[in-house]
């Protein structure tokens, strides 16, 4: 700070930076505050979600032992097929106070299912009940996904903003508040070496006046002592300084 | 019912007088087998189990401990993989001790595994997996002849190749004549990848099995005595019980449309069975669940059975635990038949019935299921509910 010359005008321009660093903290804690909201939000419906997971996903397998017990190993037999993809994951961005989320979205691609009759001669009902379980945890699979993914990006975000924010509250502004005092102070300084000058001059001169005085009273006195004699000769000499003969002659 | 591929037996069985000269000692060999099965008790301890660990050390103590011996981690898969093994190993030593025509009777059990393998290898080929791959997943108990299983991995895995495979060498396994059937039933698709591409494999799965099992009734009819009648009611339950299972599963599928019914689902059927013809030709105008209810309701031995499934479940059985159940009901009674080939075809479905057990115990523990851990059906159970001793317990 001490490199800012301490003038009016850089006073003027930390002043105008300190409004604008200020408006920008201000700006930044209401992003930072939508964010956490939102943080928050997904924090629970992650929560919600994955305490259902489990569950699910638990019976979804359970499911497939039991139609493995009733069907037999059917497994290899959908491996082996050819597969198209029923459901796929779209990507989309959700904007959330300017945060871009990346989204996923669960979508079918009305493609016939394959191997309908897997377990035709035993089992094929218990086979369809894995297809039912698994296409419910894989829908909710996609949309943890998706939730764990913003929930990461917005953790990044957030911990951006909040940087932002303590550093523009903790760094900024007190360095520019900083430089704003030292200016101020310089320039009280700065007035005050003009002040203590200004009264040295002053002080100065008034003892000059009063020398001047003083002066000029003692020889006012000196005067006053020939005094009397000097003022009589010069009462007397009044006439004597002004010779007649030097002027010139009046003639009306 | 259509030309089948197994020639007549060259001779029969026999009856009780003359059935153990030939087939006295593989009958025995498979008698003591019956104490491998997992009794009450060990049911009972492995549902107690709270890791896979426990059940690992109970099993260890039963017949499976060898088969588990060398394995470091028990997981279900692996339990089941060791535990098929195992049945296999048993099996091939039963069919080296057999002699005709008990080791036709024992080749037809395993051509059931051999069409999921046939299948397997096609619809694999043909989306470019790599053939050892396949191999490595095919059941072991329906592999083909060592020459058979060293030439697949030599067709490169493309349409042609496996045309090639399913031309030369598929179609001179047991099951080829099965598959050449069926691609003539479907005729104007003569062409192997044709077919393949358009037909669900499933579809194409359920035909041969319904040729295999037509096949084995024939075969079995042609032994006559015991095995004839013993073995002949199991097979035509089976066919019943695709039958009711492909019009159930087929609600809500491609199959179901009227035009379909007629011609591709109808001909999903065996043509044998307790519903055959009259039941047959009543499902195939099903198209619902309450008009199967209906048709089935004219069948007593499977009104009861549809009834666990019309009744929603009760006490959480499904239509295939129902299923499971009566098999296993009719399996025992096979197995403890004596004088006949039923008790080696039982012993396979019964062993395979303790295999889905197992790994559905392991399974529950495994994923903490306690609940659901009793829902499977035990083997030679003293509480199952057609034995006495559920009875005096009251249950």
């Amino acid at each position: 700070m001490s490199e800012v010359p301490p003038t009016r005008m850089n006073q003027q321009v930390f002043k105008g930076k300190k409004k604008a660093a200020e408006s920008g903290h201000k700006l930044l804690k209401k992003k930072a505050d939508a964010l956490k909201v939102k943080f928050l939000d997904y924090a629970k419906s992650i929560a919600e979600t994955k305490s259902g997971m489990a569950a699910d996903s638990s019976s979804a397998f359970f499911s497939l032992t039991q139609a493995e017990y009733a069907a037999g190993n059917f497994k290899q037999k959908v491996s082996e097929g050819s597969m198209t993809a029923r459901v796929r994951v779209g990507a989309g961005i959700d904007n959330v106070a300017g945060v871009k989320l990346p989204v996923f979205t669960y979508y079918e691609t009305g493609a016939a299912t394959d191997n309908a009759s897997l377990g035709l001669v035993g089992g094929g009902k218990k086979i369809q009940l894995v297809r039912q379980k698994y296409s419910a945890l894989l829908m909710n699979l996609i949309k943890l996904a998706s939730l764990q993914t913003s929930f990461v990006t917005l953790d990044e975000a957030m911990k951006i903003t909040n940087r932002r924010v303590n550093a523009l509250e903790n760094v900024t502004i007190p360095k520019i508040q900083g430089v704003l005092t030292y200016i101020e102070r310089e320039l009280d300084e700065l007035e005050r070496e003009d002040f203590t000058r200004l009264k040295l001059v002053q002080s100065k001169k008034k003892e000059e006046i009063e020398e001047n005085q003083r002066q000029h009273d003692a020889e006012a006195a000196e005067m006053s002592a020939k005094g009397l004699k000097s003022s009589c000769a010069n009462e007397s000499d009044i006439m004597a300084r002004f010779d007649a003969s030097d002027d010139a002659d009046v003639v009306f | 019912m259509a030309t089948m591929a197994t020639p007549a037996p060259k001779s029969t069985p026999g009856n009780m007088a003359n059935f153990n000269i030939l087939h006295g000692f593989a009958e025995a060999l498979v008698r003591g087998m019956r104490s491998s099965f997992l009794a009450d008790a060990d049911y009972h301890h492995l549902t107690q189990c709270e890791t896979l660990d426990d059940v690992r050390l109970n099993l260890s103590e039963t017949d499976y401990g060898d088969a588990l011996a060398d394995m470091n981690t028990l997981i279900p898969t692996g339990l089941q993989k060791a535990a098929v093994e195992k049945l296999v190993t048993e099996f091939q030593y039963l069919r080296t001790q057999a002699i005709e025509p008990l080791s036709t009777f024992l080749d037809f059990i395993t051509y059931e595994y051999m069409i999921e393998n046939v299948m397997l290898l096609l619809k694999g080929t043909l989306s470019g997996r790599d053939i050892n791959e396949l191999i490595a997943q095919c059941h072991p108990l329906g592999m083909f002849k060592e020459s058979t299983m060293r030439s697949i991995p030599t067709f490169e895995s493309s349409p042609r190749g496996y045309q090639d495979l399913y031309q030369t060498v598929l179609v001179d396994t047991p099951v080829g004549p099965y598959f050449s059937l069926f691609l003539r039933e479907t005729a104007g698709r003569s062409e192997v990848s044709n077919v393949l591409e358009e037909v669900e494999i499933e579809i194409i799965k359920s035909s041969l099995i319904k040729y295999w099992i037509e096949d084995f009734a024939q075969f079995v009819d042609s032994l006559g005595g015991e095995t004839a009648i013993i073995m002949g009611d199991l097979l035509k339950v089976r066919a019943d019980t695709n039958a009711i299972n492909i019009t159930l599963n087929s609600f809500g599928t491609p199959l179901n449309e009227p035009a379909m019914r007629a011609s591709d689902r109808k001909r999903l059927y065996p043509a044998l069975g307790h519903l055959y013809p009259a039941g047959t030709s009543m499902l195939a105008d099903v198209s619902d669940e309450d008009e199967l209810g209906r048709v089935l309701e004219l069948f007593p031995q499977y009104s009861s059975i549809w009834n666990v499934h019309a009744s929603g479940g009760s006490d959480g059985k499904s239509i295939d635990d129902a299923f499971y159940e009566r098999d296993v009901q009719m399996l025992e009674l096979a197995f403890e038949g004596q004088m006949h080939f039923g008790a080696f075809y039982a012993y396979v479905k019964l062993k395979e019935q303790e295999i889905r057990n197992l790994v559905w115990v392991s399974e529950c523990i495994l994923q903490q299921q306690k609940e659901e851990i009793h829902k499977f059906v035990p083997v030679f159970s003293f509480n199952a509910p057609w034995r006495a001793g559920a009875k005096k317990q009251g249950r």
